[in-house]
């Protein structure tokens, strides 16, 4: 019934597949989560460790009220049955909850996720646009040749160079914290710039393909110039690949967060993992782990579809 | 005489045939290849200033207080000393060595496990199939460094422990890759004849599946070292990674985030000496993949 129901509508199927493998993903990502509580040992006794007059009984009490004195498969279970309804158990330092803490500080990280992909795609379209109309010539050849430079500067470097540049030196924007727009402009430079070459390599090398296309050549024949080809009908065909790519690699903007965060004490999730993981607050850990595979997830099947809902002819194609 | 030999038969002289369909390594391949040349030089010379350095320079993590903060270009201390007065050169020249060390380790392991386990999926299809690209959809869910960030709860960082933690992630393009390629290849007409022939499996995979994918593979490997080493000198520069008395880059950079205004060199002179290694990587990647015509991040989708 439901078999024929999607056999029936492309897109319909097209969301169900990519759901299924969504649900995949996150089961993997709940596993991840729970083989770190499971490989960090015993959390009762790094507590305890240094506590002075924390004696057996009391930490046995300690072990019980963390669950940790269960068998393997009955932790597993309720490792799951707890995710399952957002509970990733409280934060060992501060005592609350461990996921409120995580969605309390994803807000910041998704404005400098967002600030910092509106600027590279944007930076990277023009870029690739001018590296296109210019080909094999002088403009080309120095932006390509830039962006290679550029893929070899480490994120955390790059970080902290702008703030010697931008701050120490010439004073003109704050080198850490979170107050007003000002103190977004270092930290969305820092995350935006390292990717940069990877978005323009992209888009140049898609405009280059619908370049080769047969509706390009009749839009030459029209006698359209250079400039409007490119601008007028190659562009807006270029950039669906970029959506998908974009969200693909929103995993990975994460990671670069992480670093940009802890430089510039951003108060995100990346910052959060970090001290967490400096403090062994597995549940904290464990809350952003997934909550990171689940917007990726969730990117990810926004993205297919739009992608999808955009360009009929993926649509037809069995997933 | 000379015009009866011209006049014979021309398809058999096989090797401009040759040259045309498959990339001859070697020779040709070093001589039209600007970007390869210069990253080949730039690797073997920092390999040999690091060799110098390491040799002449002495122990990185002998501690001469008195020099503490020492700038740049004191005699004894031409990278300057960091607070500890550590010489910050000594240390870059050891940094180097771990650096190259652990990428060329990680991405080597990285490759073999990863062409095996793509091999076998495409060749093989099936349930190892389905559940490799399952775990390929994971790991691109979650962001190798938060991965890492989170594994070191558990372990401890020593250069051994961290080459295995890397490689937990590192295998996977590579299988995604030998995969896709496999796919391809495994329909062509010259496997279906050596299976005909009753060429075993395993030969098939060794002799005919993974060679064809081999130019893809070196693309990705120089490509990959790249990322091991953004990776390794990353965490350490968190305080995750490798720690004194092992001898990282990013530990160094991280030493001297506190003293910016007074003591550029600390951060600024190690961060130099990524990039140029960084450079250097890139280079010979971008060079294989022009000339192979490649687009191995493409298929891998990787960073």
């Amino acid at each position: 019934m439901v078999r024929s129901a999607l056999a029936r509508h492309p897109f319909a199927r097209l969301a169900f597949s990519r759901l299924a493998q969504g649900v995949v993903v996150l089961f993997g990502a709940l596993l991840v989560c729970f083989a770190l509580s499971a490989a960090t040992g015993d959390p009762a006794d790094a507590l305890t460790v240094g506590q002075i007059g924390a004696d057996s009984a009391q930490i046995d009490a300690l072990r019980d009220h963390l669950g940790y004195g269960d068998p393997f498969l009955t932790r597993l279970g309720d490792f799951f049955a707890h995710a399952l309804q957002a509970d990733f158990g409280s934060s060992y330092r501060t005592g609350g909850d461990a996921l409120g803490a995580v969605l309390a500080a994803l807000p910041n990280t998704l404005l400098l996720v967002a600030c910092a992909l509106t600027l590279a795609i944007s930076l990277a379209i023009v870029l690739a646009l001018i590296s296109v109309m210019h080909r094999n010539r002088a403009a080309d050849r120095s932006i390509r040749g830039a962006l290679a430079l550029v893929q070899g500067v480490p994120d955390f470097w790059l970080a902290v160079m702008l703030v010697l540049l931008f701050s120490v030196t010439l004073g003109w924007l704050p080198a850490i914290g979170f107050d007003g727009p000002r103190s977004l402009i270092l930290p969305t430079l820092a995350l935006a710039i390292p990717v940069l070459p990877t978005f323009v390599r992209l888009m140049r090398g898609n405009l280059l393909d619908v370049m080769k296309l047969d509706f390009v050549t009749s839009v030459r024949a029209k006698g359209l110039g250079e400039r409007d080809v490119v601008l007028r009908h190659a562009v807006r065909n270029a950039l669906p690949p970029l959506i998908t790519f974009t969200a693909l690699q929103v995993g990975w903007l994460v990671g670069g967060t992480i670093i940009v965060e802890t430089i510039f004490a951003w108060p995100g999730i990346g910052n959060l993992a970090v001290d967490a993981v400096k403090a062994r607050d597995v549940g904290v850990v464990q809350a952003v782990v997934a909550v990171t595979a689940l917007s990726y997830v969730l990117l990810n099947l926004v993205a297919d579809l739009l992608v999808a809902a955009a360009d009929p002819r993926i649509r037809m194609v069995p997933a | 005489m000379t015009r009866a030999t011209s006049a014979l038969p021309r398809p058999l002289r096989l090797p401009g045939l040759r040259r045309r369909t498959l990339p001859r390594p070697g020779a040709a391949l070093w001589r039209g290849n600007g970007a390869l040349r210069w990253g080949v030089l730039l690797l073997a010379s920092l390999l040999v200033a690091s060799a110098v350095g390491m040799l002449v320079l002495g122990d990185p993590n002998e501690q001469q207080l008195a020099d503490a903060f020492a700038p740049a270009g004191t005699a004894g201390h031409l990278a300057g000393a960091d607070p500890l007065g550590r010489d910050v050169l000594a240390w870059c020249a050891r940094g180097l060595w771990t650096s190259l060390t652990v990428s060329f380790a990680v991405a080597t392991l990285g490759a073999l496990i990863g062409t095996a386990v793509g091999v076998v999926a495409g060749y093989a299809g099936g349930i190892v199939d389905s559940v490799l690209m399952r775990l390929v959809d994971l790991s691109l869910a979650l962001p190798p460094l938060l991965l890492f960030i989170a594994a070191s709860v558990v372990v401890a960082p020593r250069p051994a422990t961290l080459v295995v933690l890397l490689t937990f992630v590192a295998w996977i393009p590579y299988a995604r890759l030998v995969r896709a390629h496999v796919l391809t290849e495994r329909e062509r007409p010259y496997i279906a004849a050596a299976r005909l022939a009753g060429t075993p499996a395993w030969r098939i995979c060794l002799r005919h599946l993974v060679p064809a994918a081999s130019t893809a593979i070196i693309v990705l490997f120089t490509l990959q070292l790249g990322y091991v080493l953004l990776w390794e000198s990353g965490l350490s520069f968190l305080g995750l990674g490798l720690q004194p008395p092992h001898v990282s880059l990013g530990y160094m950079i991280a030493q001297g985030r506190d003293y910016l205004a007074s003591a550029w060199w600390i951060t600024t002179i190690p961060g130099l000496v990524i990039v140029a290694l960084m450079l250097s990587f890139n280079l010979i990647g971008d060079g294989l993949r022009d000339a192979f015509q490649l687009d191995v991040e493409e298929a891998v989708h990787e960073r």
